[in-house]
């Protein structure tokens, strides 16, 4: 069951300057795209969640991930998509396909090539979605999100 | 509006009736929510609150939650300690979404881990996902007593680790 996110331009914006101004073009940085239970299909949110990083992979702070579920809770929001950097080439690594945020089917995950300084944008961007036997499969970026 | 008037209201009233916590009276909408019910008669979020049921049956844990409770006129409830209630309930968080867990304080972390996990499925890769509360993750092996699990308490069911990297 897979689901067509409509993403309005201003979150894609966002997404990049987080990934830009915290990355600096030599850590990779994630973000994430939240939407309320009530209309899950419209992104309304970027989170961007305290980290450490390097240059070649991130970890969430444990303190902020407890704070951040609680946050949901009482938004009754739902995270939709994952968004991280890679330094150069977008994939989804054995790392990024064990430890994701959520583990539903049908969650996304965006990797965004060249630490996100290029263009804002999909440009060689790489979109994975997980399956109903809890692997990723590649999907196209047009079939699960689209820019408003 | 007088005692006699009152009681005639909650008699004629099918939005309002009479219920009995802890042996005192009082008057309810109806229906009503777990949440209201713990309030109306003051009763402190770490007690549970049981609806009584006839029979061998046993009395039913209400929660200290949203969740929608149609009442019967005169029905009774009563609360206890996480000491003496031998069922309480619990809420569990995934993904935003709240729900809620009849348990025992002797059953296991991971007993109710593995309901959780079903409850809030298909989830693969269950063995990814943990039980957190107050900021700490809960050891599988522990009871919920052991682990301090009361009452209307709020779980976390998350991942222990995020992370990503080329």
């Amino acid at each position: 069951m897979s689901t067509l996110y409509r993403l309005p331009s201003e979150v894609l914006e966002e997404t990049f300057k987080h990934l830009r101004e915290c990355g600096r073009g030599h850590e990779e940085c994630q973000v994430l795209w939240v939407s309320p239970w009530d209309k899950p299909e419209v992104i309304t949110r970027v989170v961007h969640p305290k980290h450490a990083a390097h240059g070649g992979g991130f970890v969430l702070d444990d303190q902020w991930l407890n704070d951040f579920w609680m946050e949901l809770g009482d938004t009754n929001s739902g995270i939709r998509v994952q968004v991280h950097t890679h330094p150069a080439e977008a994939f989804h690594s054995k790392t990024d396909d064990d430890y994701p945020i959520i583990h539903k089917p049908g969650f996304l995950s965006l990797v965004i090539p060249n630490f996100g300084l290029g263009p804002v944008g999909f440009d060689d961007a790489y979109l994975t979605e997980i399956q109903p036997d809890g692997r990723w499969r590649k999907v196209t970026i047009p079939s699960r999100l689209v820019v408003a | 509006m007088s005692e006699h008037d009152t009681k005639h209201q909650a008699r004629t009233d099918p939005q309002r009736v009479r219920v009995h916590i802890d042996e005192h009276r009082y008057e309810s909408p109806n229906p009503n929510t777990g949440a209201a019910l713990y309030v109306l008669a003051k009763i402190h979020q770490d007690h549970q609150l049981f609806r009584e049921v006839e029979g061998d049956r046993e009395d039913e844990p209400i929660g200290f939650t949203g969740n929608e409770i149609r009442l019967r006129e005169d029905e009774h409830f009563h609360s206890a300690d996480a000491e003496h209630a031998a069922l309480f309930t619990v809420e569990v968080l995934y993904d935003g979404v709240k729900k809620p867990f009849v348990v025992r304080p002797n059953e296991t972390v991971k007993q109710l881990l593995d309901q959780a996990i079903k409850a809030f499925g298909p989830l693969p890769n269950p063995h990814m996902l943990s039980l957190y509360l107050a900021g700490k993750e809960l050891p599988d092996a522990e009871t919920l007593k052991q682990a301090g699990v009361k009452p209307n308490d709020v779980l976390l069911l998350r991942p222990s680790t995020v992370k990503g990297g080329v």
